[in-house]
């Protein structure tokens, strides 16, 4: 429709285009500007050029923190995506489910800072219960200094990530299954499919673009994982659990360099954006091909 | 569908899971320090309710609370309204350049925050708004525009031509339109978007975390980041304070699990 007065529309959305100016599109452009100069935050930003990227990808922490957020995305995709699905399947599978949905999905809304001071002392070598619980059932070998030992520590957080979020992508799952039209999944039943056969047969893949969208949640969500790896470990022991967002808080904020920040700010952008690119290039293809 | 115990029995162990850690937070509280130290699995054996009071007053969580309270308040109308205003004239009105602001719009859905927090951190520094509620609320709210706005355009789309053009004929102004009819059938969109927004300013962390150092402003995350560091060895009074500020946020959530689920995960996948 035309607006009956020309300056409405500009009018409504003026205020919301302001403030996404000041506070996100401005700051994203001089990112980019600032990621070419080397800054400390007070004296004026001197142009070094491409320095600073060259820098990043010779700096063995930086991309050391990539492999982790790799490795933690590859364990999430199982401990949530994967588990989510099965859990899925299990709460439609019957009637009454609505307490378990509840309850599984209960960690999603609290703070993660509160979830991950919680967890710190679960897992703490004197006072956490799980360590005491595997004493109590003669598994002392299996104890550990979970979050403080690098071969356990970015496990740990990978597990308790898998804790918060599995009952999330349960959630949308199920709001998928819940969309299939039920005379299908009657008519499986009473050609005596099993809840599992109909769960990998009719059911996941009746929802594959859910699923899509649930793996590059995981994706885009691990590799911009910070509240949990700063409270849980804060990128420790020796730079094991540095992940880029909690390196890239370090290099800004402790050593106050925030050209190259700004750098690592934008290959970390620029990593997000690309994968967003790819999923969608993808995506339609598929689209176009399976059509239901 | 038959009834089956062994389904409930083996879901409750798994809720177990779930159940066993916030418990365990819950009844630590209520005991000593040494209980805790020396029994991290036995009950408590007084039940002294009083350690809550106390945590809430040394950890001031009236205070974090309240601070909580105003930026996510804020935030969350300013998104709801801009956000509906601006939805409403990308969906129903002509005007130049709509389709390139709704793609610079559409950006910030995927944007990780790291791509700007630098250079708004120095803004912010120049504008003299660090260490106040603006220095939240401002990002907040930008934060939560984009995905407001996609949501509402798909609600907007779903309402029915007809209802906008009938109400020209009868001689209401856009903005007439806006405000009688658009707002009162966007009800359930707007339930969704409050949802989502809410819980992400609630929750927020790195930025509040850079951007207020002043301690009669930190929001609860932050604040209860401060309160562990400074009661590191305190436990039942930390495990306080960790159940005072999660049991509100279960009881609230368990009154409106559906809209909260529906409002997440609708906000997630889109």
């Amino acid at each position: 429709m035309k607006p009956t007065a020309r300056w409405i529309p500009y009018f409504l959305v003026a205020p919301a285009f302001a403030i996404f100016s000041l506070a996100i599109l401005g700051p994203i452009i001089a990112t980019f500007g600032l990621s070419l100069t080397d800054w400390d935050g007070f004296s004026t930003p001197s142009f070094v050029g491409f320095e600073n990227f060259v820098r990043a990808f010779n700096d063995k922490i930086y991309m050391n923190s990539y492999w982790h957020a790799g490795i933690y995305i590859a364990a999430t995709l199982v401990l949530e995506v994967v588990v989510g699905l099965l859990l899925a399947g299990l709460v439609s599978s019957k009637r009454n489910t609505t307490f378990y949905r509840v309850a599984f999905f209960t960690p999603v809304m609290l703070p993660l800072v509160v979830i991950s001071v919680l967890w710190t002392f679960l897992l703490n070598p004197d006072l956490g219960i799980l360590n005491r619980i595997l004493g109590n059932l003669g598994l002392e070998s299996w104890q550990h200094i979970w979050l403080g030992d690098q071969s356990t520590a970015l496990l740990s957080i990978s597990v308790i990530s898998g804790w918060i979020f599995a009952g999330f992508y349960m959630a949308i799952f199920y709001a998928g299954f819940q969309r299939i039209p039920s005379t299908i999944i009657e008519s499986a039943r009473l050609d005596g499919a099993s809840e599992w056969q109909l769960l990998r047969g009719i059911k996941i893949p009746m929802i594959k673009n859910l699923t899509e969208v649930a793996i590059l949640l995981c994706f885009t969500g691990g590799i911009q994982v910070f509240d949990l790896v700063y409270v849980l470990t804060n990128g420790g022991p020796y730079d094991t659990t540095q992940v880029p967002t909690t390196y890239l808080v370090r290099v800004v904020f402790r050593d106050q360099q925030m050209g190259y920040g700004s750098a690592l700010a934008v290959i970390l952008t620029l990593v997000v954006v690309g994968v967003g690119l790819i999923y969608n290039k993808v995506r339609t293809k598929a689209d176009a091909v399976v059509e239901y | 569908m038959k009834r089956n115990p062994i389904f409930h029995i083996a879901m409750a162990m798994y809720s177990l899971i779930y159940f066993v850690p916030l418990l365990w937070m819950a009844l630590s509280a209520l005991k000593s320090n040494e209980e805790i130290a020396l029994n991290p699995l036995s009950l408590p054996t007084t039940w002294d309710f009083g350690v809550f009071a106390e945590a809430f007053t040394a950890g001031s969580l009236g205070k974090y609370a309240i601070n909580s309270a105003i930026v996510t308040g804020t935030c969350t109308s300013a998104v709801l309204l801009f956000g509906s205003m601006a939805a409403f004239a990308f969906t129903r009105l002509q005007f130049k350049f709509s389709k390139q602001l709704m793609a610079l719009i559409t950006l910030g859905l995927i944007l990780p925050l790291q791509s700007y927090f630098i250079a708004q951190n120095a803004l912010f520094d120049t504008l003299g708004i660090k260490d106040t509620r603006m220095a939240l609320i401002l990002p907040y709210t930008a934060m939560g525009l984009p995905l407001a706005i996609w949501l509402f355009r798909a609600y907007i789309q779903n309402l029915p031509k007809e209802l906008f053009e009938a109400a020209r004929v009868d001689g209401a102004g856009d903005l007439r339109v806006y405000q009688s009819i658009l707002l009162p059938m966007l009800k359930p969109g707007i339930a969704t978007v409050a949802v989502f927004t809410v819980l992400s300013a609630w929750n927020e962390f790195l930025l509040a975390l850079v951007y207020i150092q002043n301690d009669d402003l930190k929001t609860i995350p932050t604040g209860l980041l401060t309160f562990s560091t400074r009661y590191s060895t305190n436990y039942h009074l930390l495990f306080a304070a960790l159940t005072i500020v999660t049991v509100p946020m279960i009881i609230v959530y368990v009154i409106f699990n559906r809209k909260v689920i529906e409002g997440l995960t609708e906000g997630a996948v889109k």
